[in-house]
């Protein structure tokens, strides 16, 4: 198997959560024996070259950040120049998000789910995750160990089966979260979470509130 | 205040606009032919909650055109469809309404939402041309309202126009 991995985030790679997901993922293709290619779309320049990785390939694997429901807008535009190919090609999409419940992803699995059908190539399933926004704003050596989980679904995928495995639904955790553990987040959200939120806008170099209306 | 944003190239949207002048109804409404403005998408540097709260670094002609739509009551977005989805075009516009919210999230129902950043909110529609999927459109359309703390006001075919004029 020889799998190309296109990062379908508009944000720089250098500071890509998707790409980091990327990284971790593609440490558990290569221990399994599978080799692959990397492409990123932030950049326009580059849209030649993985569209032709797209075209010459027929294992393909698009990872997105979720954007207001669904793809980046960016993605939509470079989807629009993809050729339409046959069900050789198979196209399996890795979607993450920073909101962490797996019911925040649904919507755009499901333009996901019928995407292939628009390219006429077959569909291999989405692998989606949550609470992802972390990756950001953490030290890089705690990176690892919020992307680390996704090195054990590169093994998986690895086996051929795409994202459709019991792991893969099991990856996704709670649809919803329960009403202890949402008590539990709302007191956070006000208190731990705001703070960090406070903090790591000093570190941006914000000096004003987090609520601050420019247009008030 | 009503905003019709027209994405598309044939400017469906002109036509929507005089007939909710003919209607009557004395509501105030804009119509901005959007399908050539210089846009940008969203390169989701986040500093429009972390490092220049309620601001775009982006500076194209998204601004003006987000200030009006924070204001609005309605904003009616009007798009051609690919992929059985909004256009690139139109998602764009959506993709970088962020500022309107803060990065504090709380709880609202059973799922985590960010905290709008403005106490007024506009409803959402869709109105498309092409082959759109109107049932993928309609809860897409639900999803984003509840993202920016208000309602969906419906997604219409550009066939069912008048529908969509009765819900402004």
């Amino acid at each position: 198997m020889h799998v190309i991995i296109i990062n379908g985030s508009p944000r720089v790679e250098k500071y890509s959560n998707t790409e980091k997901i990327i990284d971790a993922f593609s440490e558990g293709l290569a221990e399994a024996g599978v080799s692959f290619e990397r492409y990123a779309i932030s950049n326009k320049n580059n849209w030649d070259e993985a569209r032709e990785a797209y075209i010459n390939n027929t294992e393909i694997i698009i990872a997105l950040p979720l954007y207001v429901e669904s793809a980046p807008g960016i993605l939509l535009e470079f989807l629009e120049t993809l050729p339409v190919k046959d069900k050789n090609t198979r196209v399996s999409f890795i979607l993450q998000s920073g909101f962490a419940e797996a019911s925040q992803l649904r919507c755009g699995e499901e333009f996901l789910k019928k995407l292939p059908e628009y390219l006429g190539v077959s569909y291999g399933g989405t692998l989606i995750k949550g609470d992802n926004f972390g990756i950001r704003v953490v030290k890089e050596e705690e990176v690892k160990k919020l992307t680390g989980p996704y090195k054990e679904m590169g093994k998986t995928f690895a086996s051929g089966n795409g994202f459709f495995s019991e792991a893969v639904k099991k990856f996704a955790g709670p649809e919803y979260f329960s009403l202890p553990i949402r008590l539990m987040l709302q007191l956070m959200f006000k208190t731990i979470a705001k703070k960090r939120f406070a903090e790591a806008a000093r570190e941006f170099g914000c000096n004003v509130p987090l609520d601050y209306r420019p247009w008030a | 205040m009503i905003l019709l944003i027209d994405t598309t190239n044939e400017g469906i949207g002109k036509k929507i606009a005089s007939e909710l002048v003919n209607s009557s109804r004395g509501k105030s409404y804009e119509y901005i032919d959007a399908s050539n403005m210089n846009i940008s998408h969203c390169v989701g540097c986040n500093f429009c909650w972390l490092k220049t709260p309620g601001q775009c670094v982006i500076k194209d002609e998204y601004e003006p055109l987000l200030k009006k739509m924070s204001k609005a009551d309605q904003v009616w977005l009007i798009s051609d469809t690919k992929f059985g989805f909004v256009s690139y075009k139109a998602k764009n516009i959506v993709d970088r309404v962020m500022p309107i919210v803060t990065m504090n999230l709380h709880m609202v129902g059973n799922q985590m939402r960010h905290i709008t950043r403005y106490d007024k909110n506009p409803n959402w529609g869709v109105i498309y041309s092409g082959d759109g999927d109107k049932d993928y459109l309609s809860w897409w359309c639900e999803r984003v309202a509840i993202n920016f703390g208000s309602k969906s006001l419906g997604v219409f075919s550009e066939k069912e126009y008048k529908e969509a004029i009765s819900c402004m």
